[in-house]
């Protein structure tokens, strides 16, 4: 039996390795991909990048105290200000997420609701400033900010001492964008070998009379199944090396490679070879079945959250992304490999390898392995 | 047939293939119907008819990939619908599936070790490399051989566990003439070394070249069996006399008392012959101009027996 898997996964592997377009998708194409994206979100910029909640609106209008204040910050022109609307409620997730996500410092700004008020009334208004006192640019920002918030009480309640700014430590990792995105390329490029491989081996080896051909040999199709995911593991476990290489050598990616990581990589190993194979057998046309393996992994990659967190989507696609499994996986490996939270990782390694054994032996059971 | 245990392997019995009132049906389409035939060891048998008679069905359920919905059969003693005699089956023949293509980017001696690989023991792969006379291309991919060559890897791969039975199904379908007549002198090594083969076809020269046996196939049912010669005294109707382009002047010049002779598409002219009268008929066309043109008796074949049996013709494609 050991004999038939391993003669199966080297099979597919000769065919894998001795295929130029193999090679590129599975390889080059996910290394292009980091390139690119690294290229373009990864630009830096010259000014302090700070995120500001004004909570203290009046019928959805900044107060104008609360306004005056984001105005003098403005106009200092040593911040980049980036606006977190203020209905979000939990605005440092908002920020961690649109920060990675373009490459900029992890730092919050919170104007309390009632500022306004409390100013007028002549009692003492604090505001919020959220970073990393590790963040290399956090003393001078908030020597600016520091100083823009004295003079702004002393100039419209002539007590400077009536406004404080209260820093608040956060732990950032100063994840970087291509932080972020790399653990995605990974999930993204187990997503696409496990699906088209699973969708195009059966198809085309259906075609081919391959299938056929085997059924009538002494191999199970339980052997026939547990070949073509030790290839699959096989393939997972090249592009994982070679994209975290690349990643460090270009980028200077470091990550946490852990048990959860391999979890994840054998569930993703299971998993979506296990819903292509599932597809090939609903899509038995080779060229169908490669449709719709474009229609399934397509939405996935996007949504769920292979290029950008999937907090900045629309609240329909956040809920859409997750019945996706790719959510897991990407998540899972985000968890193990970038923001070391062990807790989480396993959370999704769980669920990612819940959905593999429920898609593997769905796929397992419609193979049909005769002809009928 | 009973359900004891499985019947005593090849050896004790030389029934290879036993096929009694097999029936296959999908839904109100009857695919196969009832119908029964022997294969002894050591045979080439040839299941001849045009496609969609039921040659490829019967088959399959003889290589336990369907499951037959009325009848029995039986492969080297065992019954192909038991799941614990099934696995014996697989072990035990050889199979060419109808347009079978083995792994492209696998080289020809890896496709062969690899289909080798699934079973327990395996022929040495340069042997039969050389058995299909592919040794120079031998560490050629698949994908770059061409259509004759690709169909002796798939008759080297099902030949790979050393089988007590092969079944080849329509194995040169496709090939041109000359990649066919290589197949050909391959399966006539496997009838030198004493193999059962098992032979579907829609090519009558093909089953009368080959076959031990013949069994024609028609609208899932069979419709005559014997050795070629059998079936073609017995249905191929009598032979012809052929003058080869002598047109409708020919016909003209033809003399009196002949039998009623017919002209053909290439403007032969075709006589029947009756037992003891070519000798006449020779001797009264020596005395008109037609003496010295090409003249040649035709012994009916396959096609014939087809035609006489059916009213049709199979085409080359094998409709």
């Amino acid at each position: 039996m050991r004999s038939r898997i391993y003669t199966i996964i080297s099979g597919h592997f000769k065919s894998w390795y001795r295929s130029k377009s193999n090679i590129f998708w599975t390889i080059a194409f996910p290394l292009l991909l980091i390139v690119l994206f690294g290229a373009i979100f990864g630009s830096g910029s010259t000014k302090f990048d700070l995120y500001l909640q004004n909570q203290d609106l009046s019928g959805n209008v900044p107060t104008p105290l609360s306004q005056g204040y984001v105005n003098v910050l403005n106009q200092t022109g040593a911040f980049n200000l980036h606006m977190v609307a203020a209905e979000q409620p939990d605005p440092l997730t908002f920020v961690k997420n649109d920060a990675q996500l373009h490459n900029r410092g992890q730092r919050l700004l919170v104007v309390p609701l009632g500022f306004n008020a409390t100013v007028m009334s002549g009692d003492n208004a604090t505001i919020k400033l959220f970073m990393d006192q590790s963040d290399q640019a956090s003393a001078s920002l908030r020597g600016i900010v520091d100083s823009v918030t004295v003079s702004y009480a002393a100039k419209i309640a002539g007590a400077p001492d009536h406004l404080f700014v209260q820093p608040v430590g956060i732990v950032t990792r100063n994840v970087r964008y291509i932080d972020f995105f790399i653990p995605g390329v990974i999930g993204m490029t187990l997503l696409t070998t496990g699906v088209f491989g699973a969708v195009n081996t059966n198809g085309r080896y259906r075609e081919l009379k391959i299938i056929k051909k085997l059924a009538t040999t002494p191999l199970s199709k339980i052997e026939w199944i547990l070949g073509m995911v030790g290839y699959q593991m096989i393939l997972a476990t090249i592009s994982l090396v070679v994209i975290l290489f690349f990643g460090y050598a270009i980028f200077g990616v470091t990550v946490t490679i852990d048990i959860y990581t391999v979890g994840l990589v054998v569930a993703a190993a299971l998993l979506f070879p296990g819903i292509g194979m599932v597809l090939a057998n609903f899509v038995r046309e080779a060229e169908s079945a490669d449709a719709a393996a474009n229609a399934i992994t397509f939405p996935m990659m996007f949504l769920a959250g292979t290029f950008w967190p999937r907090e900045t989507l629309p609240d329909i696609m956040k809920v859409i992304a997750n019945f996706m499994p790719l959510t897991y996986v990407n998540d899972g490996l985000r968890d193990a490999l970038i923001y070391a939270q062990p807790a989480q990782a396993l959370n999704n390694a769980i669920i990612a390898l819940s959905l593999a054994a429920f898609f593997i032996i769905l796929g397992s059971l419609l193979m049909n392995w005769k002809e009928e | 047939m009973s359900d004891n245990p499985p019947a005593p392997p090849l050896g004790q019995s030389d029934k290879v293939v036993q096929v009694d009132n097999l029936s296959k049906k999908y839904g109100d389409n009857v695919a196969v119907n009832d119908i029964s035939f022997n294969l002894t060891k050591g045979e080439v048998f040839a299941f001849l008819g045009p496609n969609g008679a039921g040659k490829t069905t019967t088959v399959e359920i003889l290589e336990c990939l369907r499951n037959p919905t009325g009848g029995q059969a039986r492969v080297l003693g065992y019954d192909v619908s038991k799941r614990s005699d099934q696995a014996e089956i697989r072990k035990r023949i050889g199979v060419l599936p109808q347009d079978f293509n083995a792994i492209d980017r696998l080289t020809v001696r890896e496709n062969i070790n690899y289909f080798g690989a699934m079973f327990k023991h395996q022929l040495d792969a340069d042997k039969l490399i050389e058995l299909v006379d592919l040794k120079d291309k031998r560490d050629e991919q698949f994908k770059k051989l061409s259509g004759g060559l690709k169909q002796r890897v798939g008759l080297a791969v099902s030949l790979v566990n050393d089988p007590d039975v092969v079944f080849l199904d329509e194995p040169t379908t496709g090939l041109d003439p000359r990649a066919r007549r290589d197949v050909w002198g391959v399966i006539e090594r496997l009838k030198g070394q004493g193999k059962t083969v098992f032979l579907t076809t829609h090519y009558m020269d093909e089953a009368e070249y080959l076959a031990d046996i013949v069994s024609i196939i028609d609208r899932g049912q069979i419709i005559a069996s014997g050795t070629p010669d059998q079936l073609i005294d017995t249905h191929g109707g009598k032979k012809t006399l052929i003058i080869r382009d002598a047109g409708q002047e020919g016909i003209r010049q033809l003399p009196l008392g002949l039998p009623k002779a017919e002209l053909r598409n290439a403007g032969d002219i075709a006589i029947p012959l009756n037992n003891g009268e070519l000798t006449n008929i020779l001797m009264s066309l020596a005395q008109t101009p037609l003496h010295d043109k090409e003249i040649e008796v035709r012994r009916p074949t396959l096609d014939d027996v087809f035609l006489n049996l059916t009213g049709r013709r199979v085409s080359e494609e094998g409709n």
